[in-house]
């Protein structure tokens, strides 16, 4: 019996004490993670008349990030026949001061791209600018309307695409892909 | 000499006399499907028909002792005894003979014998249990843990050698019933039985593995050469593991320490045409003193490799390094042991460049393309996207035996795991000083502790009592997939295994009780701040019914598992599967009733084998993701939503396997794997189940009479693998790919250099570089599986 006994002691002591270590915490443990990065969340489109009128500005807005809210996407209304210079602004609105990360994309212009694509009665976008090596950015486009009618355009932002491609297009990475319906008066 | 000679191979057993023949069963079956049974009949002359018989005996306990080898001496020949610890040798001619007896956790004994014309002799002998062999205390343990009953399998050395250099997952594939879950070539996930992930447990050197299992990316952080032998227990049978274990537990071993003076190793070199992959492995151990005798092993790894091929192309950016090493301290006295361990994991693994996508869009283009826009050319350069993972795992590990009492063991680990993960490109806003630093960072800090006494015998019942205590701590550095977290977890059980020899019958149960208390903290900025608890039972009962040639086996088991912190709190877009995944706070704990039926048939004295097992998993609150109906929309586009749910699933199956020794030389075998997994709630398929397959293998040994594992042999391959046609019918974004057939070719030697024995390898896998894709590879959107696979590999032991 005597030895049972002294068995199990023995057992009980260093389990107890593995537990104790067990049960130890570090201090920093339950910290707030770092390192947050931007994101994007709002593409703002301004449609300038060539002929001179007023700026027009559009927004897709999505500052609580995917998922929560759903983004607020303003209706794009245009005169028909008429020529846009279309530029685009990709900004991080999450925290307390905008952060534009359209300075960013022109930058890295060689790795970035950014695609318009049309539905509807809308006619397709060109392109203006151009990266370092020549190849399309496409931060600066223009739309020309024309008679009344309506469609979707799609702004999107591709990361690294294969801009040599027969479509770069759909190359890259998406970054942004925002929609927005198109009303032409 | 013409006679019948009958050599099998004794594969490394560890379990305690008289208690393995159950688990030992199937590892024999594979020994002998492996190629290591000889048998050619005796065309000799008459005088050289006649027989030594007998029984071994554990000169203990009385008790019969299976699988002891025996020798003539003189002559070469040899045999193995039964379940019964039955042997005979035929085919004698009259003489007198040395017969030796021996099995490695036994000493030998031998006899001198004079067999005279016209008798048959009988000769028992009673082998005494060694207590000296370093592990026993753990290995009296295993006999009782459920293996048999709740049916397992397992990859022995001789087979590993054919595996060596892949990883642990693709390993195990080689086991019917067990699949992998792969995110390109280089991830791979053992999946049991249609189970994967947390529902499966890994044991590693004794240790439950606590890596980062919950992700589909996430691959074990153990280097399988540190393993001897590889066993996966299916079912809800691991009761002595731990909760969770729904589909299963994976074994990995190591050899036991030495015992013998003199430094000893292995030297393990191999090359692999894919990736131009190279890798060195070695085991330099050795043990001192006689008083108190030290045993002590250290062993490294060194692996790398560039960019696959599939047929066609390159995969850019899927090159992979690994450096691990790990050492081991023992020491064993007649009544008590103690163990030191320490083994580091460290891999950096590129993922196929291919395969980053931003949104849906990127994807469908992707799956259209049909083939990776941009395929490059060889590197063994790592880009982004990347992972890099370390693993570090002590364990301590005490053993105390008594007559009078039983062995008492005592084990503390503690592991630390940091994964970090590298995207294609920094975020934007990213200042140029962090440019190289990782955009997700975990590290999980795990403590366990635990104690087993194996009680005495009473009278026919032997058994085990245990408790264990886990406790953890994640701490998310980077990014905000899933919280900060502590997880503490204890756990009771207790297992009995009746038996009493001669009955045909052999009955075990167990139970166990485990609680599990998580506290969350701050998800990204949020506090999440929650605390939950979850307590359960689990538990098994098995009946096994032995005949000579045959056996069954049933078992029922049910096993629990509580809700992960990434089921529970998930919350964001997995970039690598273009959805928005929604973690489910509500979610309550899983439980599988597990039902399998086994036979085994394995003839005396004829060239067949066969095995056959039947599972029926029922499985209450089973998690899964449900597509919803409405997509999230993102400033990145449209994603589709996926939420954890929890619905009555089922799982059932059927594994087979069979072989046939044509004439000694030439051996046929074949296996298959049936599965269907339903959700009883949606009335559809479960997402991921393995297709069905089936394999079968010709193998031919070059010469009859030297020892089984010395002899060179080719052995070919054909797999054929159908098209998974079961699957949800929505939620996926392709097709499941088409059926596929693949063939392999593996051959192997032992050369002798002097007195060195050099172990060669050489196989070739995808033999017909055959264009493919596998259902349960989530890049199977992206690219083909790869092309072939030329490997060699030399292993020096020393």
């Amino acid at each position: 019996m005597n030895q049972i006994l002294k068995f199990f002691t023995l057992g009980f002591i260093a389990f107890s004490l593995i537990g104790i270590t067990a049960c130890q915490k570090d201090d920093d443990d339950m910290t707030d993670p770092g390192n947050e990065q931007e994101v994007i969340t709002t593409v703002q489109l301004e449609f300038t008349p060539e002929l001179g009128g007023d700026v027009l500005t559009f927004v897709f807005s999505d500052p609580d990030g995917p998922g929560g809210q759903a983004p607020a996407v303003d209706n794009i209304e245009l005169a028909a026949n008429t020529t846009y210079e279309v530029t685009v602004e990709f900004i991080d609105n999450s925290g307390s001061t905008p952060v534009f990360i359209t300075d960013e994309v022109q930058e890295e212009a060689e790795e970035h791209l950014v695609c318009y694509e049309v539905t509807g009665d809308l006619s397709p976008l060109t392109i203006k600018d151009q990266d370092m090596n020549g190849d399309a950015l496409g931060l600066i486009a223009t739309m020309m309307t024309g008679d009344a009618g309506s469609g979707d355009l799609t702004v999107s932002l591709k990361h690294e695409p294969v801009k040599d491609s027969a479509t770069p297009c759909s190359t890259g990475e998406t970054d942004v892909e925002a929609t927005f319906q198109v009303t032409v008066n | 000499m013409e006679q019948g000679v009958a050599v099998v191979i004794l594969y490394p057993i560890y379990s305690s006399m008289g208690y393995l023949s159950l688990q030992s069963g199937f590892g024999l079956l594979l020994s002998l499907i492996i190629g290591s049974f000889h048998f050619t009949h005796s065309l000799s002359a008459q005088s050289c028909n006649l027989t030594i018989k007998g029984r071994v005996i554990n000169a203990e306990t009385g008790e019969p002792i299976p699988y002891a080898n025996i020798i003539i001496r003189s002559e070469n020949i040899g045999t193995v005894s039964d379940d019964q610890g039955n042997y005979v040798l035929t085919d004698l001619c009259a003489g007198d003979y040395t017969v030796v007896c021996s099995r490695i956790d036994c000493d030998h004994a031998e006899h001198h014998l004079s067999v005279e014309n016209g008798a048959v002799l009988v000769q028992d002998f009673r082998l005494q249990p060694n207590s000296i062999e370093l592990g026993t205390v753990e290995v009296t343990g295993e006999a009782v843990h459920l293996h048999s009953i709740s049916g397992e399998d397992q990859l022995n050395q001789a087979e590993m050698a054919g595996t060596q250099g892949i990883n642990l997952g693709e390993s195990l594939e080689k086991l019917p019933g067990v699949n992998t879950l792969k995110t390109g070539s280089s991830i791979a996930k053992p999946v049991v039985q249609g189970m994967s992930g947390q529902r499966i447990l890994i044991m590693n050197n004794g240790v439950r593995l606590e890596g980062q299992q919950w992700g589909l990316e996430h691959a074990p952080e153990i280097d399988p050469f540190v393993a001897e032998k590889l066993t996966v227990i299916k079912g809800a049978g691991g009761l002595r593991y731990g909760a969770d274990a729904l589909g299963g537990v994976i074994l990995v071993e190591p050899k036991a320490l030495p015992t013998a003076g003199g430094l000893h190793g292995v030297v393990n070199l191999a090359g692999f045409s894919q990736g131009r992959t190279g890798l060195a492995s070695g085991i330099l151990e050795t043990s001192v003193g006689k008083k108190l005798p030290i045993s002590a092993r250290i062993q490294g790894t060194v692996k790398r490799g560039g960019n696959m091929r599939t047929p066609d192309y390159f995969l850019e950016n899927t090159g992979l390094e690994e450096y691990n090493y790990s050492w081991a301290l023992g020491t064993k006295k007649e009544t008590w042991s103690a163990e030191l361990y320490y083994s580091s994991f460290f891999s950096k693994l590129g993922i196929f460049s291919g395969a980053h996508i931003g949104n849906l869009t990127d994807l469908q283009n992707a799956i259209e393309r049909e083939e990776p826009l941009q395929t490059g050319d060889f590197t063994y350069e790592l880009g982004r996207p990347l992972q890099r993972i370390a693993h570090e795992l002590f364990k301590a590990k005490f053993g105390l035996k008594t007559g009078n009492i039983g062995t008492l063991s005592l084990q503390y680990a503690r592991q630390f795991n940091r994964r970090q993960e590298f995207d294609a490109h920094s975020g934007y806003g990213t200042p140029p000083e962090s440019l190289d630093d990782p955009e997700i960072e975990f590290e999980v800090t795990t403590h366990s502790s635990e104690i087993d006494w194996e009680h005495k015998p009473i009278g026919n019942l032997r058994g085990h009592i245990g408790a264990q205590l886990i406790s953890q701590v994640n701490t998310t550095d980077r990014g905000a997939l899933i919280p900060n977290y502590e997880n503490l977890t204890a756990g009771v059980y207790w297992i009995e295994r009746w038996r009493h020899y001669p009955s045909p019958f052999e009955l075990e149960g167990g139970l166990r009780y485990d609680i599990r208390q998580m506290d969350v903290g701050m998800q990204g900025r949020d506090s999440i701040g929650q605390s939950l608890d979850f307590a359960n039972f689990s538990g098994a009962l098995g009946l096994i019914f032995k005949q000579p040639a045959w056996r069954a086996r049933l078992s029922v088991g049910t096993a629990w598992r509580a809700p992960h912190v990434n089921e529970l709190y998930s919350d964001g877009v997995h970039h690598g599967s273009a959805s928005f995944e929604s973690g489910n706070a509500s979610l309550t704990q899983e439980r599988a009733l597990n039902t399998s039926l086994g036979f085994d048939w394995q003839p005396e004295n004829r060239p067949f084998r066969a095995g056959l097992n039947l599972y029926y998993n029922q499985i209450s609150n089973y998690i899964f993701l449900e597509p919803s109906a409405e997509p999230v929309l993102t400033i990145r586009g449209a994603f589709p939503a996926f939420e954890y749910q929890q619905a009555d699933a089922r799982i059932m199956g059927l594994d087979a396997r069979a072989s046939w020794d044509l004439n000694g030389q030439l051996q046929w075998s074949a296996q298959t794997s049936l599965l269907r997994g339903w959700n009883r709630d949606l009335e559809d398929h479960l997402v991921f189940m393995p297709a069905d397959r089936v394999s079968t293998a010709l193998r031919y040994q070059f010469g009859t009479k030297e020892a089984a594992s010395n002899a060179p042999f080719i052995r070919l391959n054909a797999s054929q693998v159908f098209r998974q046609s079961r699957t949800p019918a929505k939620g996926d974004y392709a097709p499941a790919p088409p059926a596929y057939l693949l063939l392999d070719l593996e051959a192997g030697t032992t050369l002798n250099l002097g007195r060195q024995p050099v172990e060669l390898g050489l196989s070739v896998f995808n033999l017909m570089n055959t264009r493919y894709r596998e259902y349960l590879n989530r890049f199977r959107y992206f690219a083909d599986e790869i092309g072939r696979n030329v490997s060699l590999r030399i292993k020096v032991p020393f």
